[in-house]
């Protein structure tokens, strides 16, 4: 646990310091700043060693927590968004509330491999509180007008709402088992009944707003919108995290074929309906942030079908890591890029703003290519091999089951459908005109920040095993 | 191992983005890219004469129907995903290797690549040398989706390939189209091409055993499927229509998915809206890359996956459905090229017309038609490719040509071009002598054996080919002496200068020679399609029982 204990015990710290930053009159900004951002990526850096040193040991127990493949895998990918989404807050965040903002950051990062480790309930539902309540505090303080409060307000009370939906959910799988030790729940699946699997389901519309799934997603759009765009970018990737990481910690193995009679057409239903209205919702959106709030609800039906085969085959969880991996740095090298852009003091609002973007900012528009390319799937990127682990997933499990083949040949068209909007994007970062006055602030936080995501989105591509 | 295939595929690759890198502005790399298109015109001539001269492989110690007689293909060559299948973790070897319908596809690219690099030098006015990177690097996408010995390794440059062209359609065409027509080209492929991936992930899964692993080696599949085809249709008497129909119901969705994705680059009927738009709209040096070898892709996919993979759910219902499709596209799309008057969309009508024939051949699935398909791909290609070329010079010295304005007379004007337009156009049209006689006759052959309708519908569709190629001509070339009625005249500046014309004579002697001496193409693919034709031919017998009835009712 010291990854994470490290993460959380210093956001604290951070937070605590807020109180001494903001008194003193000749307060140094930019120092102050600098500093946050420079002590949290220490934080990060102890404990991605404290984790690296880590020596796992071969019984993994009964206890709290176990530190099984997920939880290693759930550590990394938390470290590696820690890593960007820091380096983009370095020049974003707000100069207001510098130790609140890093604090609940770190906190939310800290609680990702909480979640992966959980092997209970309790510790389970603590990790997921330990994201959400960050976040609202997060979106109250990155934005003060009226559309920032709205998108707090709405957050905030679906999120409770949400939460209330697990608690019930989580309620029922201890009254059928007695026990909230998840690897005792799993174990009685085997003689799981129809009440478990309305536990399951109950469970799975809490998690479902965490990934923004329809119909939990309405909040994504309004809340991208309002908010900035680094915490857009926060919105659409931890949480995420932490919901799939959860979905897979709690239905796991071993579920009987009742059970599976219930939860996979449930997962189904809703994986076609999230990628099919993100997909059509994004395509009629001229507002560059609501089509990337419906492109983030897209992949999350992606997900939720390699949820599927994971669930019927024992697949390996492998297939949502790596997906959300290159996810990762697709989604967020983008969104460094926009921020590049807004911080130079360009438009990013709707589309049409990028018009042209390359011939005035082309190292942003390069990278914002590259991330579009890989989020359409194309070859060189990472986000092929994404797709691809999802289809091989799926495929596998259509052994058995043709329905699983025909919603992996939905997801390849809504893949397509997809491709249509990335390309409206990627059109008009190359149209050409001469009136553009090129954007010359350089922000080196933001610019290493995709440069990562770039870089990681074409290497990965060649040695996929490592995504 | 041969280190002529690695070079083939990276020598345009990286000369083509160091140029990019380096700059558009640098007139001086202009020599360089011709350069490196000619030494991969050398190279694929190079690898064509290796492939002839190596020995004719043995296919009954591995039982495989495709392979490589030239191989590239080392240990480190390989891609390990982070997951498992079938209790193995998935680890696949990428292979590259040339046979010799591989052979021939890649000295069309090497060929069609090196006369558009030489004509784009005179045709593009603007960042030439962007164009030209760009064309070297579409070519060599090309080169690895012919060249590739494995479904990764083809899939992978399938999808390439779309980058590079939708960066020149965007870039060099019609400025007011463009991009609409580069967004349904991309959305239109894509439509094919990504469910396409689910049909091959589908047949590298199948293949894994508990003892097993799974492969994507299409020498190792090839040995699989025919196994597994033959031991079906030679099944104990009673059982074999059960045996029969449990393999095709097992392949059948495969079958489906993948001939969309290789149908809508074929342009086979239906699917084949895309073609006309990106054709008018491309620079018509572009299209003639993308006509001659890019729409080869498909039919490409479909004799070296399709047919050797999954013979028997091809010919369940594929077969015919395609064959009819393949006869009605001949008819159609000569048709439609009788009635439009844009010399631009009666080559692409005609483009949808001539594939139509190439489709035929490949659903006879027996050897004269395979050989067909394969001769004629290669043959298309370098008519189209003159074709499109030609349209591209005299659009550049008269602007949009159009069949409207009767009586050209052009032929008065530019004597050398109207000698070039008017050998192309019977090599198209498929006049005995040239090339394009000798694929279509094959083509038609085999499919007699299969449908004597669709081979009578083929029949009427040659008559109409010849129709809008002498309407071609008539009405651009002949009519008047040109002068009185040139809109242009002003501008016109003369007939084909030697750099124009001595590509168009090299493409007219290989037209000549196809067709004055097929032998020697044929023996190159001989031994390929024999093997390919020894699973998908009791196949199709074992589907279609009336298959060969004219054959047999004149002994």
């Amino acid at each position: 646990m010291a990854p994470a204990i490290t993460l959380i015990l210093g956001g604290s710290l951070l937070l605590a310091a807020s109180l001494v930053l903001k008194s003193g009159k000749a307060r140094d900004v930019h120092g102050q700043r600098s500093g946050m951002a420079v002590a949290s990526l220490v934080l990060l850096l102890a404990a991605a060693i404290l984790g690296w040193i880590r020596v796992v040991p071969d019984d993994l127990g009964q206890g709290l927590f176990r530190f099984d493949a997920s939880a290693l895998a759930s550590e990394r990918l938390a470290l590696l968004g820690g890593l960007i989404v820091i380096l983009m807050s370095w020049s974003t965040a707000p100069r207001a509330h510098l130790g609140e903002y890093y604090g609940c950051l770190i906190i939310m990062i800290g609680a990702v491999p909480i979640v992966g480790a959980s092997n209970d309930l309790v510790s389970l539902f603590l990790g997921l509180e330990l994201i959400s309540i960050p976040t609202y505090i997060m979106l109250g303080i990155v934005k003060s007008d009226n559309a920032g409060a709205e998108a707090t307000i709405k957050y905030f009370l679906l999120s409770t709402f949400a939460s209330s939906f697990f608690l019930l959910g989580i309620s029922y799988l201890y009254g059928f088992v007695g026990s909230t030790n998840l690897q005792v729940i799993q174990g009685n699946f085997a003689t799981a009944n129809r009440l478990t699997s309305l536990a399951l389901v109950l469970v799975m519309c809490g998690l479902a707003f965490r990934v923004t799934a329809v119909p939990f997603h309405f909040y994504a759009p309004d809340v991208f919108e309002g908010t900035s765009l680094t915490m857009a970018g926060i919105m659409s990737y931890l949480p995420k995290v932490a919901g799939f990481v959860a979905l897979i910690r709690i239905m796991g193995t071993g579920m009987n074929s009742q059970t599976l009679e219930i939860v996979v057409p449930v997962l189904f239903v809703c994986s076609a309906l999230t990628m099919l209205g993100g997909n059509f919702f994004a395509s009629a959106q001229n507002n560059l942030r609501r089509l990337l709030a419906y492109s983030s609800v897209a992949h999350t039906g992606y997900l939720m079908l390699a949820m599927t085969a994971l669930l019927r085959e024992n697949a390996d969880p492998n297939v949502l890591y790596s997906y959300l991996a290159a996810y990762a740095a697709m989604t967020l090298g983008f969104f460094a890029c926009l921020g590049e852009i807004e911080a130079a003091g360009g438009k990013t609002q709707l589309v049409g703003d990028l018009s042209g973007m390359f011939y005035r900012r082309p190292a942003a528009s390069i990278g914002m290519t590259v991330c579009l390319i890989s989020m359409i799937g194309l070859p060189l990127t990472a986000g092929f091999w994404a797709k691809f682990l999802v289809f091989m997933g799926t495929v596998a499990a259509g052994t058995k089951d043709p329905l699983s083949i025909a919603m992996a040949i939905l997801m390849a068209f809504n893949a397509v459908i997809a491709a249509g909007y990335y390309w409206r994007v990627l059109s008009k970062l190359f149209e050409n005109s001469d009136a553009y006055v090129p954007l010359r602030v350089f922000r080196p936080s933001l610019f290493v920040a995709y440069t990562i995501c770039v870089v990681l989105t074409v290497v990965w591509f060649f040695v996929p095993a490592v995504m | 191992m041969t280190l002529l295939i690695p070079l083939l595929i990276l020598l345009p690759l990286v000369v083509g983005i160091g140029i990019f890198l380096v700059g558009s502005k640098a007139e001086s790399l202009v020599g360089l890219a011709l350069g490196a298109s000619g030494l991969v015109f050398a190279l694929s001539l190079l690898l064509m004469f290796q492939v002839c001269g190596s020995a004719v492989p043995d296919s009954a110690a591995s039982g495989a129907t495709i392979i490589p007689r030239v191989e590239f293909a080392p240990e480190w060559l390989h891609i390990r995903l982070p997951v498992s299948v079938g209790g193995h973790p998935v680890y696949w070897h990428l292979q590259f290797g040339a046979d010799g319908i591989g052979a021939l596809l890649v000295l069309l690219t090497g060929i069609v690549g090196f006369v558009t690099m030489i004509m784009a030098t005179l045709q593009i006015r603007e960042r030439l040398v962007s164009y030209l990177a760009l064309m070297l690097i579409t070519q060599s996408m090309l080169l690895g989706v012919f060249l590739s010995m494995d479904l990764l390794s083809f899939y992978l440059f399938f999808e390439a390939v779309l980058l590079p062209l939708i960066l020149l359609m965007n870039g060099w065409g019609n400025k007011a189209e463009s991009v609409a027509a580069s967004r349904k080209f991309l959305l239109y492929t894509l439509v094919g091409s990504v469910p396409m991936v689910i049909g091959l992930i589908g047949i590298a899964l199948q293949s894994a055993t508990p003892g097993r692993p799974s492969t994507v080696s299409l020498e190792l599949l090839s040995a699989i499927a025919k196994e597994s085809q033959l031991a079906a249709i030679n099944a104990a008497p009673g059982d074999v229509l059960n045996s029969v129909s449990i393999l095709a119901n097992k392949d059948q969705w495969i079958v489906w998915i993948l001939l969309l994705g290789f149908g809508i680059k074929l342009a086979i009927l239906p699917l084949h809206t895309w073609l006309p738009t990106t054709y008018t709209v491309a620079h018509p040096n572009t299209t003639a890359l993308i006509a001659s070898v890019v729409a080869k892709l498909g039919v490409f996919g479909i004799i070296r996956i399709v047919i050797p993979l999954t013979p028997l759910a091809l010919s369940t219902y594929a077969q015919m459905l395609f064959g009819g499709l393949g006869a009605v596209a001949i008819v159609y799309g000569a048709m439609v090229a009788l009635s439009q008057s844009d010399l631009r969309k009666v080559l692409a009508y005609s483009s949808i017309s001539h594939v139509g024939f190439i489709t035929l051949g490949l659903m006879s699935m027996n050897s004269e038609g395979l050989s067909g398909a394969a001769i004629q791909m290669f043959n298309h290609g370098i008519i189209t490719c003159s074709m499109f070329l030609i349209l591209a010079m005299l659009e550049q010295r008269r602007g949009p040509v159009s069949l409207n304005d009767e009586n050209c007379g052009l032929a008065s004007i530019y004597p050398k071009l109207a000698v070039m337009m008017v050998f192309f156009t019977l090599a198209g049209a498929g006049l005995p002598g040239l090339n394009g006689f000798v694929g279509e006759l094959l083509a038609m052959t085999g499919m007699i054996r299969v449908s004597g309708l669709f081979t009578a519908i083929a029949v009427v569709g040659t008559v109409l080919g010849a129709w809008y190629g002498l309407r071609i001509v008539q009405r651009v070339l002949f009519g008047s002496n040109g002068d009185a009625k040139s809109r242009f005249h002003a501008q016109v500046d003369g007939d084909l200068k030697a750099t124009e014309f001595v590509p168009l004579i090299a493409l007219a002697c290989v037209c000549l020679f196809i067709g004055v001496r097929p032998q020697d193409s044929m023996d190159l693919i001989e031994n390929d399609i024999k093997r390919i034709v020894s699973v998908s031919e009791p196949s199709a017998k074992a589907v279609h029982s009336d298959i060969d009835q004219l054959a047999q009712s004149q002994p």
